[in-house]
């Protein structure tokens, strides 16, 4: 018997030990080159972090290459590869090139360095607003896949309730009753942790154990939280609360981070249930691993795949969005340059300076357009169920 | 059935609650005080904005201010602290205007996305499918009002129509009746293009995925095997089952009615519901802008429930 499966080895050439040959990455790119369009993503995606990295450096610091605040009135509205009017501008207002490569605004200050500083800015607000949201979506959606059996006691949410009202009536100025509320939240709090520790169940009056029994799961919590962001337009509701906070950047980012964790929340929630209940997870529970190194260590690569995806698209929206928003003219404040205010400034000389709307506006196209290519090829070889069977 | 709609409707209740305990938090917890929007005025005397204060119980505690908030809003009572004028009133009038915008974008989605779709399912992975792929990510990925303005140069070049707002100013004196509906449609065709673009991409694009999901199945292969013709297979045999999802999704545009088209609306300067949100926001109109909240969030959960319930007639195998 051993002989003949010796013999039937050798006949087919099995290799030894089974181990795939190649590695995770390697496969993954093997898959990833088929796809033209995600490797003009990646392509373009590389090119523009380049841009955005090398613009912050060459536009900013007290004596930058490209000046993109500098004003030339008497060079205004020059279209792009223009020469400059050398005999009317003084020797720190020629344009470093030597032309102004995608012409001059109506302020005549040099449209490329303008670009080259919006360039960093979509960048970070692509990346910071989905951090947040990633971030955000993880710890949700984590607790509710994995706590989510745990149930959460009417005196926990009582005790929230209060907290929060408590906080909100300071807030709103009639700090005494709200004080008085948090103290008691807060004594509250003390208490039960103090008889948690004593596990002294047998000291609640009878009167009380109304508090004690449980009211909602984690779970359902969590996901109650999520339709209620849901019923909010998001559009609007970013555009209310940038239009309340005072102008600036992280605003936006936070904003746009704070109202976008719903998505995240849903995937890695549906990702843990199954994970949960799988063998893996059982043989390192048994292991003796801390829920912590359970959930970061081995779950967590296995469900960070349509993470990845949503995330590299919701780049794509948050870049739209942060544009659209400096158009409606919120956001960040004017001496900034960011690709949404340069087109929204340009739009008023569309038929004179068409390349004021134009280079933006196709900037911002390309851009969203690497990402979601990119973001999509990511979800076909990411997830099996998708491939095309050859 | 009738306690999973009884439950949902509960559901639905507590959420909305939620929802505007939560609108009404962020709006009167931000920094500024829509007292201050006018400060150069020399109207704005501290007695008229104590006045004002007065008035709209703003010298409240929060959770009176909620209740008062809450309570004329079901009463229909609110009214907007511009203009004095009813809340209910004045969103009903521009709701009137923002629907045929969305009736025509809803048409033009639905009716150019199941074609393109289809066809690129069927065609998989040549030429028609691989441009359509390609075109349905450029619409998605083109900002809206860098294509406002590209549409609005070519039509205005090309054909010397004018189609900013809802119809050309003056134009109700002396035309004739043919003549304001062309000027009517001119002006309503591009604002509803723009709206339908990012659904078009999308809805083609899950067009497509449905349908190859459904001609991947066994029984597709059976319908061919036992000779039927192409035509038949397709749109007999693969359609019909792929539809069903498509079905819910009537309740998911409702939303669409209200969150709809903040910058294409003020591009247009067309007089929407997305427009008056905006006005209000800049002019820290609280009534207005919590009303509208609230309104669209009672869209979306009513749009949410219907889908639900449809699904549920529509697909017997699904029994709760």
């Amino acid at each position: 018997m051993n002989i003949d499966e010796k013999g039937f080895n050798q006949d087919f050439q099995f290799e030894a030990p089974m181990a795939p040959k190649r590695t995770r990455l390697q496969e993954f790119w093997l898959l990833f080159r088929q796809n033209r369009l995600a490797i003009l993503g990646l392509f373009i995606f590389i090119l523009f972090f380049c841009c955005a990295i090398m613009g912050l450096f060459i536009t900013s610091g007290p004596d930058p290459l490209f000046d993109p605040a500098m004003i030339r009135l008497q060079e205004k509205l020059r279209p792009p590869l223009a020469k400059p009017n050398l005999d009317s501008l003084r020797r720190e207002e020629i344009p470093c090139l030597g032309f102004y490569l995608m012409g001059t605004d109506d302020l005549g200050r040099d449209v490329f360095a303008r670009m080259l500083q919006g360039a960093w800015v979509s960048l970070t607000v692509g990346f910071v607003a989905v951090g947040i949201s990633v971030l955000i979506g993880i710890f949700m959606g984590g607790v509710a896949g994995y706590f989510g059996q745990h149930h959460i006691r009417v005196d926990h949410i009582l005790m929230t309730i209060l907290l929060i009202s408590g906080a909100g009536l300071v807030m709103a100025h009639s700090i005494r009753f709200g004080a008085v509320l948090l103290c008691l939240t807060l004594a509250y709090i003390f208490y039960s942790f103090f008889t948690q520790n004593r596990s002294g169940e047998k000291s609640v009056p009878s009167w009380a154990k109304v508090f004690r029994k449980s009211a909602v799961s984690v779970d359902t919590l969590i996901m109650r939280i999520v339709d209620i962001m849901l019923c909010f337009p998001s559009f609007f509701l970013i555009l209310t609360v940038v239009a309340l906070l005072p102008a600036s950047i992280y605003n936006i980012m936070i904003v746009i981070g704070l109202t976008s964790w719903m998505g995240t929340t849903r995937f890695v929630r549906a990702e843990f249930l199954s994970l949960r209940e799988q063998d893996f997870v059982a043989a390192v529970k048994t292991l003796g691993a801390s829920n912590f190194r359970i959930i970061f260590r081995h779950m967590m690569p296995n469900a960070i795949a349509p993470v990845l995806v949503s995330a590299t698209i919701g780049i794509a929206t948050a870049i739209l969005t942060e544009a659209g928003l400096s158009f409606l003219g919120f956001g960040v404040p004017p001496p900034h340059a960011t690709w949404g205010n340069i087109l929204s400034d340009g739009k008023n000389f569309i038929f004179d300076a068409p390349w004021l709307t134009f280079i933006p506006g196709i900037a911002i196209l390309i851009v969203v357009l690497s990402f979601n290519l990119f973001g999509e090829g990511l979800r076909d070889v990411l997830n099996p169920k998708l491939r095309e069977r050859h | 059935m009738l306690s999973f709609i009884g439950r949902s409707v509960v559901q639905k209740i507590i959420t909305l609650f939620f929802v505007s305990i939560v609108s009404f938090l962020i709006i009167h917890i931000a920094p500024g005080k829509p007292s201050q929007v006018d400060p150069m005025n020399p109207k704005f005397t501290p007695e008229v904005v104590e006045r004002f204060r007065k008035e709209f119980h703003l010298d409240k505690p929060l959770h009176v201010q909620y209740l008062y908030f809450y309570k004329d809003l079901f009463t229909g009572e609110t009214v907007s602290w511009k203009d004095n004028q009813s809340v209910l009133k004045k969103i009903w009038e521009r709701f009137l205007n923002s629907l045929p915008l969305f009736i025509v974008g809803t048409i033009i989605t639905w009716t150019l996305s199941f074609p393109i779709g289809i066809r690129s399912a069927i065609f998989r992975g040549q030429f028609y499918d691989r441009s359509a792929t390609f075109l349905s990510y450029l619409l998605i990925s083109i900002p809206g009002f860098f294509f406002a303005y590209v549409l609005i140069i070519f039509v205005v070049n090309q054909f010397h129509v004018p189609v900013i707002g809802m119809e050309t100013f003056g134009i109700g004196d002396g035309a004739s009746l043919p003549h304001i509906f062309m000027d009517r449609i001119w002006h309503l065709l591009l604002p509803s293009v723009l709206g339908a673009t990012g659904g078009i991409a999308v809805l083609s694009r899950y067009v497509r995925s449905q349908m190859l999901e459904v001609e991947g199945q066994d029984y597709i292969r059976t319908a061919r095997a036992k000779g039927l013709s192409p035509e038949q297979v397709h749109y007999r045999h693969a359609l019909r089952n792929a539809l069903l999802p498509f079905v819910t999704m009537f309740g998911l545009i409702l939303p669409g009615l209200i969150g709809g088209s903040v910058i294409i609306e003020s591009i247009f300067s067309w007089p929407g519901m997305g427009r008056m949100a905006y006005e209000a926001i800049l002019a820290r109109d609280y009534p207005v802008i919590l009303t509208v909240n609230f309104v669209s969030a009672i869209l979306v959960l009513a749009g949410t429930f219907i889908s639900d319930l449809l699904y549920l007639i529509v697909d017997p195998r699904i029994r709760l």
